[in-house]
């Protein structure tokens, strides 16, 4: 059974991907750069800049583990499955950092820096919106929480949640508005010395984080593998897949603005936001 | 195969806090003190805390990523690339070191370990949380208001708007002697900003 569950989770990461890929429209890109060779930048951190790419996959992999694939079944089963996914965008921003600051070149520094100052506060609001999800369940169990979602999803009694957490979606998922780490107005930021597979990778590692945290929001808001006729695994999919258009769409769609104003947004408006977000949800389950 | 593992975080946890020491740059510092941290919540995991375990490893992942922003802001070595040594006041710390270490030995060799096994299906999780909102609550709700009392200190003390003004506008170090020029080196010419500056824009 485990060994099954394994091997969907992979095939949901692997094929979640390549619909990725086909969102972007990045295929010939990312296989063009695998017949590119290496280029050195001066003095670098080898260590972490080889293990970035390697560590943004495996933490996609850990988000991914955690969801539930039908009512009652997840391959990691914890009785804390979202402070897991928690821990994973804690790592997702130590991750990028070091990715942008092992290079020892300009750009990726900058885009590394910006990026922490972005994506810590972006933590905040995502932690409070989980815990909203984790009220009603009266577990952080990822399998509870979609149990107490049978008879309503949280994206109707918690209207709020889904909003905010597509924010955290595109921040972990370094793309369009919250992009402040590959971005072009820094020349692609943390990634501008990548050359070859390394980048290659990197890209790949993005595409499939947008899978997880897709997967992790249609398990915490849009009830997960429940649905009717169906069964469980291709309800996932298929709210997974919609909510990685969505994402990808905004991402086009949304104009970022400076990391000045896009520090003041979160601290000042959508922090409290996701305050009066929990505020409501608590009330209402009392 | 639980005490395997456990053998093997602690090495690990023990490895990279020693590599906290041994490289030459804060962030090297900062991750690898992290790592050693995900070990010992890795350690919790499997002593039956995963709550505590899992809140290990993202408390000290945030943490570490903001340490190692501060102390790069506060280093003279920007980006934290450059080579520079790790440890000072050697006597002082060897010390430090050793009693810590004995202290910690003794303590664990001397008190009597509890064995009690958490019965299998426990909901340990739960238990936690009442243990925290209960009997627990005092010492954290102090914990919470004085680390809230410290986020704000050192929010006024980094803001740019300053009690006296604008930190970037008008300051000057403090004099040599008392009441004397002020240190280091005086702007060129009488209120000019040096047009002559300007040249390469």
């Amino acid at each position: 059974m485990t060994a099954l569950l394994t091997l969907a989770v992979l095939a949901t990461l692997l094929g979640g991907t390549l619909f990725a890929v086909a969102l972007d429209r990045a295929y010939l890109p990312l296989l063009a750069l695998f017949t590119r060779q290496r280029v050195e930048t001066e003095a670098p951190d080898r260590l972490n800049r080889d293990l970035a790419p390697a560590w943004y996959l495996a933490l996609a992999a850990i988000g991914i583990a955690v969801v539930p694939f039908a009512p009652d079944l997840a391959l990691i089963d914890s009785p804390v499955g979202i402070v897991i996914w928690g821990s994973c965008e804690a790592l997702i921003v130590v991750t990028v950092f070091l990715h942008g600051w092992s290079p020892n070149a300009p750009f990726p520094l900058i885009g590394a820096y910006r990026y922490a100052a972005i994506g810590l506060p972006v933590m905040l609001p995502s932690m409070f919106v989980l815990i909203a999800a984790a009220l009603p369940a009266e577990s952080l169990s990822l399998v509870a929480i979609v149990d107490s979602q049978r008879e309503v999803w949280n994206v109707i009694r918690q209207p709020l949640g889904l909003p905010l957490f597509m924010v955290v979606a595109l921040a972990m998922t370094l793309r369009g508005p919250m992009d402040y780490a590959d971005a072009a107005d820094i020349a692609t930021g943390t990634s501008a010395e990548d050359s070859g597979a390394g980048r290659a990778v990197w890209q790949i590692a993005r595409l499939a984080m947008l899978v997880s945290v897709s997967a992790i929001a249609a398990t915490v808001f849009l009830g997960g593998p429940l649905g009717p006729v169906l069964p469980g695994p291709v309800w996932l999919w298929l709210k997974t897949g919609a909510l990685m258009a969505l994402t990808v769409w905004i991402g086009n769609r949304v104009a970022r603005t400076t990391p000045s104003r896009m520090l003041t947004i979160l601290w000042v408006v959508l922090l409290p936001l996701s305050f009066l977000h929990l505020l409501i949800s608590g009330l209402i389950e009392l | 195969m639980t005490d395997l593992m456990i053998a093997l975080l602690v090495a690990f946890a023990v490895w990279t806090g020693w590599r906290v020491f041994r490289v030459d740059s804060m962030v090297r510092a900062s991750f690898a003190l992290m790592l050693s941290f995900v070990a010992v919540g890795a350690i919790g995991v499997l002593l039956s805390a995963p709550y505590i375990g899992v809140a290990t490893v993202f408390m000290m992942a945030v943490e570490m990523m903001v340490m190692a922003i501060f102390m790069v802001m506060f280093m003279m070595n920007p980006a934290g690339l450059n080579p520079m040594v790790m440890v000072h006041q050697h006597r002082l710390s060897i010390g430090a070191g050793l009693v810590a270490f004995f202290g910690l030995s003794a303590a664990v060799l001397l008190s009597p370990l509890p064995s009690n096994p958490v019965a299998p299906g426990t909901d340990v999780v739960a238990q936690l949380g009442h243990e925290l909102l209960g009997p627990s609550m005092l010492i954290f709700e102090t914990a919470g208001v004085t680390l809230l009392a410290t986020m704000v200190g050192a929010v006024i003390l980094s803001s740019r708007q300053g009690r006296f003004g604008s930190a970037d506008e008008g300051s000057r170090p403090p004099g040599l002697t008392e009441g004397g020029d002020p240190a280091g080196r005086q702007p060129e010419g009488g209120g000019g900003h040096g047009h002559h500056h300007h040249g390469g824009h």
